[in-house]
């Protein structure tokens, strides 16, 4: 035990504390701006946020941006992770090719994606005319229609080699005796990729639901990259919300309290993925 | 309701002990308050000019003996880094605000008015009105400008004239006529960039429209008019709905194009007309940084039918801190390094001449648009003549108040909103002044 108190008391002071601290500020009306007067509202932070009509759109657009993000993620990482099963020549390359994106930081990412999307000198654009497929340059994050999709697509981009890679390694331990056994019973590829694959991948699944799912709804890097939650609030999240109450507003209080709903909703959410898919593994 | 940090001291005092508990920690202690010597002045800037503000900070060290902590940080995080610093009682004494902060940092009891140093308040007769308004707050004076600037409308002439218009148009009305014959000949798309991505540049070109369609967003009483369809944002509004939606001279992508991005469109050669901000005109006639370099020119604001020539101005200064106004000998010192940056150096406006000339940033003093050295430098690549002019007519921001940040939020979502058909022109000014009526209350 006594090995063990300096490292407890380095994670007191660096997670317990802040996390305690910061539900503590959640409690007052803590504006940096206004620093003569800070009283103790007790819950008053979180029933203003409850009664603000944009929270409740941003939860609607956090929980539409997860669910395209999340899907799309899990279904091109598992085609990802099936090819990258099979062996072929080049195979290695491609592994190394496809990490690519994971290593590339967000913010790199998102000035990357904003150049592409741009409606004046975007590669998209530029792309797509080349292309023929469009006669003139389209607006792309300024379409209110297509902003969050747009965002979404970025995010999945970088976010698709680590969800391979998890599908991969659960993928290689599929005991081959499995496929075997299938192939004995006259089963064809896609009846063995139904019946032996997909339910041996369910831990792996549920693990990158869970991982994809935490980080989506928290994402806030493309966001503030390529819209600044904009335009007229089409792409403004939870994540978003927060940074805005804390960093814009100085509004320290109501920020805390939505940062504690966001890690609520989180948990709640990890929690579901667990109990339903857990069930069946 | 309980109440805890009543007393600005407490939580101070609270932010205090525990930061010193952690430099402590990390043996920093030492070096912080060796680094806070008594007689040396804490300055703070953002991150702009920095070579050319250290070698002027080393002549005033030179000249007065008092030595100087100069520290600067980027832009972007510059108000939330040094409200931080002024809740956890940092030692501050010289800092560069901007006008939009001036109500709330002096509200907050963060910084001083500078009222009592005729040394300072001496320049406010060579100073512009909007800059010497911008530094007014409740009937005090929070210090000395250095740098200000407008929304100028630039043009590139060749354009013009291969739509064989002889010169820039003078109203918002001419500017639609004049922009329609050019998409019509194919000249120019979307002939008039127009920068309305939600970004802290935006209140600057939304003023700039509201001012010259004869507009207000908030009365001299600080009661919200911009709904008021007399005297309000509405005609504004709807030359920019009609501009981007009917008469499709102004790119439907104007809601993601901040001022930087709209710099480099404007520069590519892809449009006619630009609102950009005045010291933007030395990198447009930049041949290593501009296509249609050599062929800009600055024309007076377009006036809206009800409107004027008037434009919106924004300035920065140097603020004097309340902590350093508490000690008679640091304030002294602080406003002679407010009066070496803001006012003459040595008898002459060094600084700002500085600036202009390294940066081509603009200034509030007016006697320096006669010194023949900026005139020779800026009449290489623009008309100083109109840039006087139109600077002549510059207002100050009507909207600045302790929450102009919380109102900014909505009332760029509202102008968006309405670019983008989703809300009326009326709907989406009844949004902004609500917010602005309910935050005022709020206090």
């Amino acid at each position: 035990m006594l090995f063990l108190a300096p490292m407890l008391v380095v994670l007191s002071v660096v997670a317990v504390f802040p996390v305690v601290y910061s539900f503590w500020i959640s409690l007052f009306d803590l504006r940096l701006t206004r620093p003569r007067s800070v009283p103790f509202v007790w819950f008053d932070n979180y029933a203003q946020v409850f009664a603000d009509p944009l929270f409740w759109t941003s939860v609607a657009r956090t929980a539409t941006f997860t669910v395209m993000a999340v899907a799309a993620i899990m279904v091109i990482a598992t085609l990802m992770a099936l090819l990258l099963n099979e062996e072929f020549r080049g195979r290695r390359i491609l592994s190394a090719v496809l990490l690519v994106p994971w290593a590339i930081p967000y913010v790199a990412d998102g000035l990357m994606w904003k150049w592409i999307y741009d409606s004046g000198y975007g590669a998209l654009n530029g792309l797509l005319y080349q292309l023929d497929f469009i006669d003139k340059y389209m607006v792309w994050l300024g379409d209110t229609r297509k902003t969050l999709a747009l965002i979404a697509n970025a995010f999945v981009w970088k976010e698709v080699p680590l969800a391979t890679i998890l599908l991969l390694v659960t993928m290689k331990s599929i005991p081959a005796d499995l496929y075997g056994a299938a192939k004995v019973d006259g089963a064809n590829v896609w009846q063995r990729f139904v019946h032996v694959t997909l339910p041996a991948l369910r831990p792996g699944f549920m693990l990158v639901m869970i991982y994809e799912t935490m980080m989506a709804v928290r994402h806030f890097d493309l966001f503030f990259i390529l819209t600044e939650g904009g335009p007229a609030n089409a792409s403004h999240v939870l994540a978003w919300d927060v940074y805005v109450e804390t960093f814009r507003k100085l509004s320290f209080g109501t920020g805390a309290a939505l940062a504690y709903l966001i890690a609520l909703i989180t948990f709640l959410l990890a929690f579901s993925i667990i109990r339903t898919m857990g069930k069946k593994l | 309701m309980s109440r805890i940090w009543t007393h600005p001291s407490s939580r101070r005092g609270f932010l205090r002990n525990s930061a010193a508990m952690g430099l402590a920690g990390t043996g920093l202690l030492g070096l912080a308050n060796r680094a806070q010597a008594a007689d040396t002045l804490n300055y703070y800037t953002w991150s702009a000019a920095v070579d050319t503000v250290k070698a002027h900070v080393a002549a005033f060290e030179k000249k007065y003996g008092i030595p100087v902590n100069y520290n600067n940080a980027p832009w972007a995080q510059f108000r939330d880094t040094m409200v931080t610093k002024f809740v956890g009682g940092a030692p501050v004494d010289v800092v560069w605000v901007s006008d939009s902060w001036l109500p709330e940092w002096a509200d907050a009891g963060w910084l001083a008015p500078v009222d009592g140093y005729p040394e300072i308040m001496k320049y406010d007769a060579d100073v512009d009105d909007f800059c010497n308004q911008s530094m007014k707050y409740k009937g005090h004076q929070y210090g000395l400008t250095y740098y200000s600037d407008y929304m100028a409308f630039f043009y590139d002439e060749e354009k013009l004239k291969k739509a064989g218009f002889s010169k820039p148009p003078e109203t918002w009305e001419e500017v639609v006529a004049q922009s329609t014959k050019m998409k019509q000949a194919g000249i120019s798309e979307y002939p008039l960039m127009l920068s309305m991505a939600r970004e802290t540049w935006l209140i600057e070109f939304l003023s700039a429209l509201v001012y010259s369609h004869g507009g207000r967003f908030v009365d001299d009483a600080g009661n919200a008019v911009m709904a008021d369809p007399a005297k309000g944002a509405q005609a504004a509004m709807q030359w920019v709905v009609d501009a981007v939606n009917k008469h499709k001279i102004v790119s439907p992508a104007c809601v993601e194009t901040g001022e930087l991005n709209g710099l480099k469109a404007f520069s590519s050669g892809n449009h006619a007309f630009a609102l950009i901000g005045r010291y933007r005109i030395r990198s447009l006639n930049d041949p290593a940084q501009s296509k249609i370099a050599g062929h800009v020119r600055q024309a007076l604001m377009p006036a809206g039918p009800h409107g004027s020539h008037a434009t919106v101005g924004w300035m920065r200064f140097h603020g004097m801190t309340a902590q350093a106004a508490k000690d008679r000998t640091r304030a002294a010192n602080a406003a002679k390094l407010i009066e070496w940056f803001g006012g003459k150096a040595d008898g002459k406006y060094q600084f700002q001449k500085m600036l202009f000339l390294d940066i081509g940033s603009g200034f509030g003093v007016k006697s320096l648009f006669q010194d023949p050295e900026i005139r020779a430098a800026y009449q290489k690549y623009s008309d100083i003549g109109m840039a006087e002019k139109q600077q002549s007519l510059a207002h100050k921001k009507d909207v600045v108040a302790p929450w102009f940040g919380e109102w900014d939020e909505v009332n760029g979502t509202a102008w968006q909103s309405a670019i983008l058909g989703k809300s009326t022109v009326a709907d989406a000014l009844k949004t902004s002044a609500q917010s602005w009526t309910k935050l005022r209350k709020q206090g």
